[in-house]
Order: C-alpha cells, then sequence, then structure tokens
C-alpha cells in the first residue's frame, strides 16, 4: 500500500498554488520553516519571561501556546496541500552547515514528504487541543508556566525530530522530546512517587538513546554526512537503502534499540504506567499519542533500512509481539484507569512495531494516528471517568455489565490462576530488571563510592588525629 | 617543534604591529587580576573587595576577548617570543590559547560575582584573583619552567583556601599530598626530558624516563583513575570559589597539549604518553559518572562530574583525528562553562539552605525557583542539551572516538549516558519533595543573576552558532597534529576494529 492509492488533494491545490517549481519551493521551504519556527518562538516568548521571574498571565500563556501550535498546523496543512500537487515527492529544506570538521559535516536539514508533513499537522493539532484543554485544567496550578513552557518545547522537540531530513537534527528534536516528557513525568515534584517515576523514565530514555547515537555515528562514517537525502533514494514509503547490508543491519538495530526506549517495548516498558503521575494533559499528548509513537516514527522514517535489514525487522516483530501480549495481559488486572490506558498504549504500540516490521508502513502510520486521538480523547476524560458512568447508566437505565466471554475463559483454571498471578506481577519484568540489574549495580557502586571515601578520609587524617580517633574510642567503649 | 609556519622572535625585541597588539593585549589580560590580587592583599576596600576584583576581571575578560579578535582578524600564525627550552617558549600564543582566555576570565569573572558575601573578605578576595592571573598566565605560556612554576603557584592559593575553610582540613591534606606528588613529578620528569630531550635524535633512557614522569604529573593533577579522589574531596571541603578555580581552566590538559604535543619521535603526533594517559581517561570518565549517580550530597555530584567530565577531555586530546581533538577543546569549554554554572547554583544554594543531600529529597523548589531553573539549565548543558555547546562536544567527541576505537567511544557514550541520569537524580533530589514554604523566600540577586545569564547565553550562543570556533578548533588541532586542516580521516579509519566496514554510497 501506497500513498498513491490514497485519496489525492492535487486538484484543490493546483488551483491554489503556483505551478512555478522554483517558487513552489521557496513557498514550501518557508511553510516548513514556519512549522519548526511557530512552537520554537513561542518556546522563546513564553520561556523567557518566566525565567526573568516575570512569567505571563494564564489567558495570556495559552493563547499565545495555542497560536503558536495553530500556525504550525496551518503551515503544515498548507505544505501537505502543496506536495500534493507533486505526488508527495520529498522537498528538501536546507538550513545550512551547522559546523564541519573535517569529513564530518553537520547539516541542519529538513524534509517535507508523505511522511513528515501529515505527522506534523496531527501532532500540532493535538498539541494545540489539548494546549486549550490544560488551559482550564491547571487553572490556578502553581506550575502552569512551567507546564506550557515545557509543551512549547515538546512541540519543538516534535517537529524537529518529524522534519529532520539528517540524522543530527532528528536527534536533538529526540533529546527534547526526552527532557521535556520527563520533567512532565515530575511536574508534581513535592509528590516522591512523581520523581522516582521521572527519574526512571529518563534513565531508561537516556539508555536507550545510546542506540540512537551509536546509530548516528554508524551513518555518519557510511555515508560521510547524517543527511537521509544521502541515506536513502525515492520517496517515502518506497525509498531505497544507499548503504550495504551489514550497515543497514547494525543500523537498524540500534534505532530499534532507541525506540524501545521512547515507545516502552519489553523490557523498558515498566516506566510507562508510572510516568501517569504527571498531569493528565500531559498524560495524554506524551503516553497516549505523540511521545510514546516516537520510536515508532523514526523507525518509519528509516524503513528504507530495515527493508535492507530482514535480521532487524524480524527483532521488530518479535519485539512489538512479546509486548503486546504481556501489555495486553497486565493491563486487564489494574485497578487504576491511568495505569490500565498505560497497558493499552503498550499494546497498540507493540502492534505498530510488528506492522512496521511486516513492511505495512502507510497501515502503521494510520494506526499511530487512529490510536493516538482515541487514546488521547480516553486520558483526557479519565478523570471524569466515574461522572460517565453514572450517566451512562442513567441513560440505560442501569448497571452495563461486563463482557461474557473471555478468551481467558477458555484455559484451564490452573492456568488462569498462573496467568493472573503473572500479569498482577507485571509479567516479573520489573522485579527482574530490578533485582538482576539495577539492585546489583546500584550496590556496587554505592560500596565504591563508600570505598573512595574512606580512602580520602585516611588520606586526609594524620596518624596522630588517627591515634586519637582511636584512643576516644577505647575510652568510649570502657565508660560504656 | 614541528609547527612549519612558526614564527620565532627571539629575545622579545621584534614584536611589530599585529605581534605587539597580542602581546599588549595578553598584558591587558593578566595584569588586572595581579594587580587586583595585591590591593585586596594589602587591605584595600575591605568593606567590598568584590567591586574591584570584578572591574578587575571584567577588564580581563574584555582583552581576552581583544586577543580573540586579533587573533582570529589576522594570519591565524603562532606567535611564539622569548626564550626557548624543551620545545616550548616563554610566550606562546596560538588558536588555543586565544580560545582559552576568554573562558578562563568568564569562569573566574562569574565566580566573583556569585561567591557569596561572607565568603568573600580580602584574602579570599586576593586568592581567587590570583589563582586567575596566574591560570590566564599560564595558557599563554609553553615553558616547561614556567609551567612547572604555574602549577606550584596555582595550586597553593586552592590549598590555602581549602585549609582556611572550616572542616577542610582533610581535604586540604589530600589535596597538598596528590599536588606535592604531581609536582614533585613534573619537575623531576621535565628536567630529565631537558637533559636529554626525547624529541631529538639519540633519544636516551633519562629523556624517556622524565616523559613518563610528567604523564604521571599530569595524571595526578588531572585526577585521573588511580589518582582520582582529591577531586570530589576538594568539592566537599573548599569552597565552591576554589574547587572551580581549581578544576575548571584544566591547567593540566594544557601542559599535557604543550608538551606531548608535536615531538619528533612522535612522528609530528601525539605522545605515547598522552594515548597511555587517554586509555586511563577513558576509564575515570566512565567510572566518574558512574559514581556521580550515588552521591549523598550535592558538592559530591559536582566532584564527580567534574572528575568524569575533565577525563574526558584528557581522553579526546589523545586522538588522532582533528574531530576528536576538537571534540575535547568544545568540551573542556562546555563542560567548563555549564558546571562552573551548576557549582555556583548549588553554592548559592547551599549559602540560602545549607548543605544538600541527595538521599532524600530536599524540596527546594519553593524556595527558589529561579535557582531551580538554572540548575536544570547548566545541568543538561553539561551533558548534551541541544542547542548548547556541550551537544557539539558530545557529537563531536563520540564521533571520534568512534572512529578511531571502537571501545573508546562505548565508553566515552558510557561516560555521557550516565553523567545525565546523575544530573537529573540531583535535579529532583534537591528541589523536589514536600516544601515548608509556599513561594520563593530567597530572591536571587542581581549580581547572581547576571552571571548566571552570561555563563548560559555563552553555553547557547555556542551552541547555537558554534561553526567559528569550531573552525579556529580544528585549525588549532590540525596544526598541533600536523596534518593539513580539513584533511581526510587516514587509512584504516573506520575499518580495523570498528563496528562495520564503511559502506559507499552513491547518492
Amino acid at each position: 500500500m501506497s500513498f498513491d492509492s490514497l485519496p489525492s488533494f492535487a486538484p484543490l491545490a493546483s488551483a491554489l498554488l503556483p505551478a512555478d517549481e522554483m517558487l513552489l519551493h521557496s513557498i514550501v521551504s518557508g511553510l516548513v520553516v514556519m512549522q519548526l519556527a511557530s512552537p520554537a518562538l513561542t518556546l522563546i516568548v513564553i520561556g523567557l519571561p518566566a525565567l526573568l521571574g516575570h512569567p505571563f498571565s494564564e489567558r495570556t500563556t495559552t493563547r499565545l501556546v495555542g497560536t503558536g501550535f495553530t500556525t504550525a498546523f496551518l503551515a503544515a496543512l498548507a505544505t501537505l496541500l502543496a506536495l500534493s500537487l507533486r505526488g508527495f515527492s520529498p522537498e528538501q529544506v536546507h538550513l545550512g552547515t551547522w559546523f564541519s570538521v573535517g569529513h564530518h559535516d553537520a547539516t541542519i536539514d529538513l524534509v517535507a514528504d508523505g511522511l513528515s508533513v501529515p505527522y506534523v499537522c496531527f501532532s500540532t493539532g493535538l498539541c494545540a487541543l489539548v494546549n486549550a484543554f490544560a488551559g482550564k485544567y491547571l487553572h490556578r496550578e502553581p506550575g502552569f508556566t512551567r507546564f506550557f513552557v515545557l509543551l512549547a518545547l515538546f512541540g519543538t522537540g516534535m517537529n524537529l525530530m518529524v522534519l529532520a531530513g539528517s540524522i543530527d537534527v532528528l536527534f536533538a528534536g529526540w533529546e527534547f522530546l526526552g527532557i521535556s516528557s520527563t520533567m512532565l513525568v515530575g511536574f508534581f515534584h513535592e509528590r516522591t512517587n512523581a520523581l522516582k517515576a521521572a527519574i526512571r523514565a529518563f534513565t531508561t530514555y537516556r539508555i536507550c538513546d545510546v542506540g540512537l547515537l551509536t546509530a548516528g555515528v554508524m551513518i555518519h562514517r557510511a555515508v560521510g554526512s547524517g543527511d537521509f537525502e544521502r541515506l536513502f533514494a525515492g520517496v517515502w514509503p518506497n525509498a531505497g537503502c544507499l548503504v550495504s547490508p551489514g550497515t543497514a543491519t547494525v543500523v537498524s538495530l540500534l534505532l530499534v534499540f532507541a525506540a524501545m526506549g521512547k515507545s516502552a517495548q519489553a523490557p523498558f516498558s515498566n516506566w510507562l504506567p508510572r510516568a501517569m503521575e504527571g498531569p493528565t494533559p500531559s498524560s495524554a499528548i506524551f503516553y497516549g499519542a505523540l511521545s510514546i509513537h516516537a520510536g515508532a516514527y523514526v523507525l518509519l522514517r528509516c524503513e528504507a533500512l530495515l527493508d535492507a535489514a530482514p535480521l532487524a525487522r524480524l527483532v521488530l516483530v518479535l519485539i512489538g509481539a512479546s509486548t503486546a501480549i504481556h501489555a495486553a495481559l497486565v493491563g486487564r488486572v489494574q485497578t487504576d484507569l491511568k495505569s490500565m490506558l498505560a497497558y493499552a498504549s503498550m499494546t497498540q504500540a507493540g502492534i505498530i512495531f510488528v506492522e512496521i516490521g511486516l513492511g505495512l508502513r502507510v497501515i502503521a502510520l494510520f494506526h499511530i494516528v487512529s490510536h493516538a486521538i482515541l487514546r488521547s480523547l480516553q486520558i483526557l476524560r479519565s478523570p471524569s471517568a466515574l461522572h460517565d458512568r453514572h450517566e451512562l447508566e442513567a441513560a440505560l437505565g442501569g448497571h452495563p455489565g461486563a463482557a461474557e466471554w473471555s478468551v481467558v475463559g477458555v484455559l484451564p483454571p490452573a492456568v488462569q490462576r498462573w496467568l493472573y498471578r503473572v500479569a498482577l506481577e507485571r509479567g516479573f519484568e520489573e522485579m527482574a530488571v530490578s533485582r538482576g540489574v539495577i539492585g546489583p549495580a546500584r550496590r556496587l557502586l554505592e560500596r565504591l563510592a563508600d570505598a573512595e571515601r574512606a580512602w580520602t578520609d585516611w588520606l586526609g587524617t594524620t596518624a596522630l588525629d588517627r591515634a586519637e580517633a582511636k584512643a576516644v574510642e577505647r575510652l568510649r567503649g570502657k565508660s560504656r | 617543534m614541528m609547527l612549519a609556519d612558526t614564527m620565532t622572535i627571539a629575545g622579545m625585541t621584534e614584536p611589530e604591529g599585529h605581534d605587539l597588539r597580542l602581546v599588549l593585549a595578553l598584558a591587558a589580560t593578566v595584569a588586572p587580576p595581579l594587580v587586583a590580587a595585591f590591593h585586596a592583599w594589602r587591605g584595600g576596600s575591605p568593606q567590598s573587595p568584590r567591586s574591584p576584583a570584578a572591574a578587575a576581571l571584567t577588564l580581563s575578560l574584555v582583552a581576552s576577548l581583544v586577543i580573540t579578535r586579533i587573533w582570529m582578524s589576522g594570519p591565524e600564525v603562532t606567535l611564539e617570543l622569548g626564550e626557548r627550552l624543551g620545545g616550548g617558549y616563554l610566550i606562546h600564543i596560538d588558536g588555543i590559547t586565544a580560545v582559552l582566555l576568554p573562558f578562563v576570565a568568564l569562569i573566574e569573572l562569574a565566580i566573583i560575582l556569585v561567591a557569596p558575601k561572607r565568603f568573600l573578605d580580602g584574602p579570599a578576595t586576593a586568592r581567587i584573583l590570583w589563582s586567575a592571573g596566574a591560570t590566564l598566565a599560564v595558557l599563554a605560556t609553553a615553558h616547561p619552567l614556567v609551567l612547572i612554576v604555574a602549577w606550584i603557584v596555582t595550586a597553593l592559593p586552592t590549598w590555602w583556601s581549602t585549609r582556611a575553610t572550616p572542616g577542610g582540613h582533610s581535604a586540604a591534606r589530600v589535596y597538598a599530598i596528590m599536588m606535592t606528588l604531581a609536582v614533585t613529578c613534573m619537575t623531576v620528569g621535565t628536567l630529565m626530558m631537558i637533559v636529554d630531550p626525547p624529541w631529538e635524535d639519540g633519544v636516551g633512557a633519562v629523556g624517556t624516563s622524565g616523559g613518563w614522569l610528567v604523564a604521571l604529573a599530569v595524571l595526578v593533577r588531572k585526577g585521573i583513575v588511580p589518582f582520582h579522589s582529591w577531586y570530589p574531596a576538594l568539592f566537599r571541603g573548599a569552597p565552591m570559589s576554589t574547587a572551580l578555580a581549581a578544576t575548571m581552566p584544566q591547567v593540566a590538559s594544557y601542559t599535557a597539549l604543550r608538551l606531548f604535543f608535536g615531538h619528533a619521535d612522535h612522528g609530528g603526533g601525539v605522545g605515547t604518553e598522552l594515548v597511555v594517559l587517554s586509555q586511563l581517561a577513558l576509564v575515570t570518565a566512565a567510572y566518574g559518572a558512574a559514581l556521580s549517580i550515588v552521591q549523598r550530597d550535592l558538592r559530591g555530584l559536582i566532584g564527580t562530574l567534574a572528575m568524569s567530565q575533565s577525563a574526558l577531555v584528557l581522553a579526546g586530546l589523545a586522538g588522532q583525528l582533528p574531530m576528536e581533538l576538537n571534540g575535547a577543546f568544545c568540551t573542556w569549554i562546555s563542560s567548563g562553562l555549564a558546571l562552573t554554572g551548576l557549582g555556583l547554583v548549588g553554592w548559592a544554594l547551599e549559602s540560602r539552605a545549607g548543605p544538600l543531600s541527595l538521599e532524600t529529597p530536599q524540596g527546594r523548589f519553593a524556595d527558589a525557583p529561579l535557582l531551580a531553573a538554572f540548575f536544570l539549565l547548566f545541568g543538561l548543558a553539561s551533558i548534551g542539551l541541544p542547542c548548547t555547546l556541550s551537544f557539539v562536544a558530545d557529537d563531536l567527541l563520540v564521533s571520534g572516538s568512534l572512529d578511531e576505537q571502537l571501545h573508546a567511544g562505548l565508553l566515552v557514550i558510557a561516560a555521557t549516558v550516565l553523567s545525565a541520569i546523575a544530573v537529573m537524580r540531583g535535579w529532583f533530589m534537591v528541589f523536589g519533595g514536600p516544601s515548608t514554604v509556599d513561594g520563593p523566600r530567597h530572591q536571587v540577586l542581581l549580581r547572581e543573576r547576571v552571571a548566571l545569564t552570561a555563563l548560559f547565553a555563552t553555553i547557547v550562543l555556542l551552541g547555537l552558532w558554534p561553526a567559528p570556533l569550531v573552525r579556529e578548533l580544528d585549525r588549532a588541532g590540525s596544526e598541533l597534529l600536523g596534518v593539513p586542516v580539513n584533511a581526510p580521516p587516514p587509512a584504516g579509519h573506520g575499518e580495523a576494529g570498528s563496528l562495520v566496514p564503511p559502506s559507499v554510497a552513491a547518492p
């Protein structure tokens, strides 16, 4: 399936946009820059006064952020129309070379194509809606401005990542996403659980970022630049890969590793339910809609590499399938709504990974968009779930009841009990990671730190002081 | 020396035009802090020693920027003046000097501006200024004997300040032991190298052994494993100003650069000693970052982070590629600015709230939200936040290291990942947790705001527009390595020991 089979906006676009190729290129370039500059400018406009201790009022803040996202959305929509005129052939926007050392060029390249522009439309539209919701939801919250600064940072990072025409730009956007996500998980920083959740989320992100960082270096080594133009040839989703299968496999596996963290795939999934400690609007946009699909987006962007790397695709399918099964099972026994929704998101993200692994890219893109919209709506409504339930019951005139048939019901009772236990313990994933990796590493480091301190204490004390301290200790022992 | 286009003017008799301007600007950079130190030591302005000190360092900063300007607008030919000894000249100004002088001047100025009033009496101010003047002078020399004297001169105020701090005796003793060892090795080693120069024909065992002794001195002075413990100890026991001024300019890295680069026995490239040092530095970078995750107090966190970042610089300096060397220089500057900012924010917090533990959440956000913002920004700027210089530095360092050796690249990546986790943990532990106050209780003073904003603005400005800095450092690095600017990577790079052979792509 490709974009060719989709309804085209070409007749409308040709009526609205100039036919001159150069002029069209200039217009599209301007629109692409606007998609990026709009949330970035918003970030500066509301962030700087806040940093200087003079934040805008709630209403002004919400309006500024809303204007930023709406402008980006409209610019993306116009770009989409312009691209449809040319059959969605990619438009490269070269903003210059950031810096250059020897054979290493860091270029600032953006790309507008059939993947990036629809994605910006969808993400900025969603951000604008959540902005409107959060303006009321967080009214008089002490961290009101902080939330919107982080939302603008997230929007900037998201657009940077989505529009990236090189791995360097993509990595920069990816980092902004991770930082804004972490700060929003720990938004209610006076709660200890929120702090722990934020640290856990950031740790997972950072570990998995190793994949993207190393993949970026590998791409530079392979083609002498981070430009996707030199890595892929053709139009998404049917682009070809310009590197050898060996390089494609290694880079793809590294990208899969990076995507696992952001998209909460097993065994890096246990941060996601805890991330719901953040405010509801951020949970909706991050863990229901955009951030959770960031990994899937990167894989879609680099689909040509995956095409040349069957091993990576197999790994992707296995990871996605196991995460989907794990999350579906665990989600069924959750006792709070946000955790249940977190596992539901994880399940869908797993299925999207499987789709990408199987090469169903356009389906995966549609899946991302539809899942994101539905899930953010569910999360945004979750604080009113009881109210909604009461209304439903009042409308039905009684309890709606539960489903009578379940696939688990066909299994023997012993297996059902075992599955229930596994689901309650979240598949023992967290316990395994905690006891097998984090705990021993932490204990080892603490012992090393203590040993370091004891060594410097010893070195910093004279023999006379040490003898005196020992004598005092002995006297104390005797007196006791 | 391997510098083919070096301009040598013996006896300081012929500097004219461009060179004279450089020399005068250098004098204007080094002299003000020394004069102000003398003034403070003599008891001048006892009520407010900060004002003359800040004025002197502002002058230094302006003069150092003039040097950078003159250098970049001139022929960019290394200026060497005075007596030559052991391969180095008394006055040595090149691209590295032109970049490092304003960096150090800015750090020292920020320290003076943020230092709490009770830590800034006459003698303390004199010590900071003396150390600043000496450090600035060091960055414009390559003369081995002057470098030895500079090591002693810059270490003494640090030891003195630490010893004068209540509870700092232990840290002062550790520092004294380590610095004595470093200075002794440096002195003996340098003398041995001068007697039997390893960069001349007929290299003898004496000169080579001297080189290794100097390497040991650098190892100790830079806090490289196994001589690293004094780094966090100094941050815990000394005033923050002292710890930052002693570690951020990285005098030992500068010494390694001047003494180990460009010797004939190394084929015009990097000394064997530096290569060995770099392997230990890589381990230190990762180890320091790992230790920073489990620190129990804020000072320990900043100390271990500084140790890790400083080791990263040394690790990059041994690179065979200009890119790696460039990454090391950028890390030198970016981590210096960011960690100075982080340390000063920590100091400002401590001066208001006392020592800060990382074992339980301290709930300081409501008390000082602006400091929380600066802490986060500086913390992120030290670990590769996009749009800051550290992002560029990480990119170059990781790319260069991975290009050269797989294990080096992986250790660099491990160090950056672990440092980032430690910084975020530090932020949440210091500012998170239940608060006992309703609103900001401690306002950030104007001088603190100016200093912190200037530091952060510099990091962001250099991050958004790194091309001139990177170009300058690339030129300097290529000159040190004896390769043409923008040379392609040496044959074999990207093949041996790499993950995958590079594929040739035909776009």
